[in-house]
């Protein structure tokens, strides 16, 4: 992160001199306000809207806070949605996925850049060629192909699988973490290799230590996406056993008061803002980092 | 350990990974006969109430309990695919996938998708009244909805039709009278607007126009007037004529001319019972079980709720949707599971006096008894006198505020072929007349024909 | 394998020479094993899930599944989708989206990124701030958007601010008109955040002299911006704007929750939406993969002409 030593747009010293000062703090204090507003008001209305009954709810002008608090909404929300089953399910495969993309990729990636197989370059190639294809176009025989896998008939409906194996299918994260092996010296390696260090060995005692940083990015990559996918889960995981949060959440909206909704959404945000909270610092350094210099 | 050894062990881990763990979700496809080394036969039914639901859940379990315990050669094993039982995408994926259970449930309106899948066994010699003892007195119609060129694919285990819902408190409070309610569209219309002179944000009358809600409702509108949504081969639409433009005309002057429906549409299900739970709408199409609903679900009460017959556009309606659900079987089931599941449908939905018919056990539940459903029996048929004494006994809902729905029978229509398309057409008419002032009514209808012919000319 | 652990008891004589020119090809061919072992299992997932569905689409929009049937039937597919009404509202609706959302959703995460980058101070709260919506399951998020920002009667949260401030209220989601720029805001207020960090990131990384130099040439701030900022943000700018407009066109959730599909008079059916409606709902997987086809062709050609013009001006 840049301290404030680096120069910027504009220089240190103009922002410290009269005019220029007075402008600074004007522009931080509106900024620090409409960002709290625009970024943490919608938040707080969520929070307190799902405290109110369906009545305020519905009162012109809309109150600031509810008035007459009910807890039973979030109560409701907790027992009828089945909450912490839902979260269990979400936490479930996100960690599923965080590992079989570590164990695959990292080995694929280790492969085709220091192993070098013949055809190598062809996989790769073919790898990367599916990043041009967007997710929702293989959406229906992706489909498909989940409810019938080819040769094995097999039905991954309703099993993690369905969420895990496909996510290891992920060109990108092969590219970073192919990338980030290719700027590690050949001698490192060899010498392993002349002191009689299999290639196992090899990634598990010298790559994956100098590797912890892209290794934190593509676990980040993937508990957001298991976090942010819709239709898919929507899709493979069709009993009420096995949502995602985002899924259970929508597929109850129908038949639930909106305020119960709500207050379903906000218990769903709690635990993950929280781990963001607590990890915020190397998230973020992780996430621009990585998705960068990669 | 040697370096090739590790290097086999690396192939052997990272090839076999993958083979083994498929392998080990394979064990849930079942190609099993469904017959057990002792004799017993083993079927998956789902549509088992949700956790939500916990006296419907217990009264479920209870049910599965006692059948086995009079069946000891039968097991029932309950599966639960949400409150809704059949979610549209949901539904399809489980046909698409051939995940659905052993006995699973279906719209009346499902018959053509279920046989396209080709997961349907025809059941049609299997059923009579050896294995249903109540078949004879099951009403004709509802056979026919699940027939398909002479053969039956499923057992119908609830029927019901559309009628006018009303809030009688909200009634009262606009000095409308709560026995009498209106029964025509000019009624309706006049009722609304003093309702929603309420204010409060009150809806004097509310209707759908999203998530294909809005066309089964324009559907059950059409028929109100005596109008159809496709033609009788079924090819073509055959809303866009006076019948239709009369029921969005009625729509666009109680939204707009009044300003009787509220601000609030692109409704579906859930969020019109949402603002029927909290007093915010005064009437509403709706079949009995919506005030069901309401109250289970929406935080209503049930002494609000009361039900009148259809409205017609001058006198009384000339029809009105019905529509239902039903248990199909899936395909490959061996004689004795086909036999099982039909028992044990028999006994949970067929049997007035037991399972969803144990009017005695629901009577304390907040689950009501007395609403004029399921409708599952023919007119003057021993089963049918069964089943309404029971009712009548153990009504713990004010069996008045259905009296006149009852009472006023309107001919019942069914849905039309290729429901759900064509109600995802007729979504974006009715969202027209609700949502814009300035819509115009008869290029609304002509676009929604033009979709529906080329849906129907596609389809077959 | 047996002969191969041989070597190993003979290590105290080490004669390496010996042994490599021994088994050269087998060494190789053990090598080129253990490569592709490490291989398999992405590639087979791969396999299962990318280069086989792709095939498998095509092929699927060739044929039609009936009765448990499943036949081949030419261009039927697509000519049922092209003539289906929807099919052109979606693709302009799609487009539309796509174009709003790269105005409001592209261009603001990079000015946020440049203000961001100037403060001294509260930086830490207010990247916080902005990624904070990140952090929301997207159900949760839209159905904040839904039910309180949206609400078209004036209990809504936006039209009671536009009313305080004495501003024209909107129906939101049920004006054929605002329904997309709705959806626009909602989908940039939840995702920003990402981006904002990238930029972030990039600026970063700019060399403080550049500006120095551009300052002393008598370059003001909104030509250091023109001149030093954005080309040496170039490269992450445009990977952005593809990103960004890949990802849009695939436009589905917010449709989905906030307008309940496809919105007033179809004012929010998107092509993803279309996609999902008649694979799901209509029971027509076959019409679903022509129109992913559909999709693809589409993207592919976008792709090729972005990634053309960008190169061409190096």
């Amino acid at each position: 992160m840049a301290d404030s030593g680096t120069r910027t747009l504009i220089s240190q010293a103009q922002l410290q001199r009269g005019r220029g000062k007075y402008i600074y703090w004007t522009l931080l204090t509106v900024v620090v306000l409409g960002f709290t507003l625009v970024f943490l008001g919608p938040l707080y209305w969520m929070v307190t809207g799902a405290l109110k009954s369906g009545q305020e709810i519905a009162q012109t002008p809309p109150t600031l806070w509810p008035h007459d608090p009910q807890l039973q909404n979030y109560a409701d929300a907790w027992n009828n949605l089945d909450l912490a089953k839902l979260m269990f399910n979400t936490f479930y495969y996100a960690a599923g996925a965080v590992f079989f993309q570590l164990v695959f990729d990292t080995a694929a990636a280790y492969a085709l850049s220091k192993l070098r197989p013949v055809l190598g370059n062809v996989i790769l190639g073919l790898m990367l060629a599916t990043l041009m294809i967007p997710a929702m176009v293989l959406i229906v025989p992706q489909y498909v192909t989940a409810i019938d896998l080819p040769f094995m008939h097999v039905n991954l409906l309703d099993s993690p699988w369905a969420i895990w194996l496909p996510l290891v299918a992920n060109a990108f994260n092969i590219f970073l973490l192919k990338r980030f092996f290719d700027s590690i010296p050949e001698d490192l390696i060899a010498a392993a290799q002349v002191d009689g260090a299999s290639p196992l060995r090899t990634l598990w005692s010298i790559i994956l230590p100098m590797s912890r940083p892209i290794l934190g990015v593509v676990s980040i990559f993937a508990v957001t996406a298991v976090w942010k996918d819709f239709l898919w889960p929507k899709l493979v995981m069709p009993s009420p056993e096995t949502r995602t949060l985002s899924v259970g959440i929508y597929a109850f909206s129908g038949g639930t008061p909106q305020n119960v909704v709500i207050a379903a959404s906000v218990i769903a945000a709690v635990p993950t803002v929280i781990i963001f909270l607590l990890f915020q610092r190397n998230i973020m350094s992780g996430l621009t980092t990585g998705s960068l210099k990669g | 350990m040697s370096v090739p050894q590790y290097r086999k062990a690396a192939a052997l881990a990272l090839a076999a990974g993958l083979g083994i763990s498929l392998a080990a979700c394979s064990t849930k496809s079942s190609d099993d006969s469904g017959t057990d080394a002792s004799g017993k036969v083993t079927i998956t039914v789902d549509c088992q109430p949700v956790g939500a639901q916990k006296e419907l859940l217990a009264n479920w379990n209870a049910d599965v309990a006692e059948f086995e315990k009079a069946n000891p050669d039968i097991s029932i094993k309950s599966v639960s695919v949400g409150e809704q039982c059949n979610n549209p995408p949901d539904f399809t994926a489980r046909l698409a996938g051939g995940t659905m259970t052993d006995v699973f449930y279906g719209y009346m309106t499902d018959l053509q998708q279920v046989l396209d899948s080709g997961q349907a066994m025809d059941i049609t010699s299997a059923v009579s009244k050896d294995t249903i003892p109540t078949w004879d007195s099951v009403d004709p119609a509802l056979k026919e909805v699940f027939t398909e060129e002479g053969k039956l694919y499923a057992i119908p285990v609830k029927n019901y039709s559309m009628g006018l819902v009303y809030n009688k408190a909200l009634f009262k409070k606009a000095g409308l009278d709560a026995e009498n309610p209106p029964k025509t569209w000019a009624e309706v219309r006049a009722a609304a607007k003093k309702i929603a002179g309420l204010g409060g944000g009150v809806a004097g009358f509310s209707e759908y126009s999203a998530g294909n809600t809005g066309g089964w409702h324009f559907t059950a509108e059409i028929y109100s007037q005596g109008g159809k949504v496709l033609s009788e081969d079924g090819k073509k639409a055959a809303f866009n004529d006076a019948a239709g433009k009369q029921v969005l005309q009625n729509l666009k002057d109680m939204r707009y001319g009044d300003n009787s429906m509220g601000t609030r549409q692109l409704l579906q299900w859930g969020d019109l019972l949402t603002n029927a739970g909290a007093g915010k709408v005064g009437m509403f199409i709706g079949a009995p079980d919506a005030t069901q609903a309401i109250v289970s679900q929406f935080q209503g009460k049930y002494e609000d709720w009361a039900m009148g017959p259809m409205p017609g556009q001058d006198g009384a309606a000339k029809g009105t949707l019905g529509g239902g659900e039903g248990y199909f079987f899936k395909k490959g089931l061996s004689d004795a599971q086909v036999k099982a599941g039909l028992k044990w449908i028999a006994y949970q939905k067929l049997t007035p006096g037991k399972g969803q018919l144990d009017y005695v056990r629901a009577k304390p539940q907040n689950y009501p008894v007395g609403l004029p459903q399921p409708l599952l029996f023919t007119n003057g048929s021993e089963a049918q006198k069964q089943e309404l004494d029971l009712r009548k006994a153990n009504a713990n809902v004010d069996t008045a505020n259905f009296k006149i729905f009852e009472d006023n029978p309107v001919a019942i229509v069914g849905e039309p072929r290729n429901a759900q398309a064509i109600y995802a057409v007729l979504d974006s008419a009715m969202s027209g007349v609700l949502t814009n002032p300035n819509a115009n009514i008869d290029s609304l209808l002509k676009t929604a024909e033009e979709k529906v012919n080329q849906l129907q000319a596609a389809g077959s | 394998m047996a002969t191969m652990t041989a070597p190993a008891t003979r290590r105290p004589e080490p004669p390496r020479e010996v042994k490599t020119r021994r088994s050269k090809t087998g060494r190789k061919v053990r090598d080129n094993l253990t490569g592709h072992a490490f291989l398999i299992g992405a590639v087979l997932c791969f396999a299962l899930f990318m280069w086989f569905p792709m095939v498998r689409g095509i092929v699927m929009s060739f044929q039609r599944t009936r009765r448990g049937e499943t036949t081949w039937v030419g261009w039927d597919n697509y000519t049922r989708i092209v003539a289906d009404p929807s099919f052109w509202i979606a693709w302009k609706n799609t487009f539309i989206f796509t174009i709003l959302a790269l105005v409001l959703g592209y261009l603001l995460p990079f000015f946020v990124a440049i203000l961001l980058n100037e403060f001294r101070h509260a930086k830490g709260y207010l990247r916080i701030l902005v990624y904070l919506p990140v952090m929301l399951p997207p159900a949760s998020a839209l159905f904040l958007f839904k039910y309180y920002a949206y609400d078209p009667s004036e209990a809504g949260l936006f039209n009671a601010i536009l009313k305080a401030l004495h501003l024209p209220t909107s129906e939101w989601m049920q004006s054929p008109t605002m329904t997309i720029p709705a959806m626009v805001i909602a989908s940039t207020w939840m995702n920003m955040g990402s981006a904002v960090l990238i930029y972030l990131a990039s600026l970063q990384n700019i060399p403080g002299e550049l500006y120095e130099a551009a300052e002393l040439d008598g370059a003001g701030v909104w030509r250091r911006i023109w001149n030093v900022t954005i080309p040496q943000t170039r490269l992450i700018l445009t990977l952005l704007a593809m990103l960004q407009i890949v990802a849009t066109m695939q436009l589905f959730i917010e449709p989905l929750i906030l307008a309940n599909g496809a919105g007033t008079q179809d004012s929010a059916t998107s092509v993803a939406y279309l996609i999902y409606q008649h694979g799901f709902f209509q029971n027509d997987l076959n019409g679903a993969a022509a129109l992913s086809v559909i999709m693809l062709i589409v993207l592919a050609a976008f792709s090729a002409v972005y990634v053309r013009l960008t190169t061409k001006q190096d």
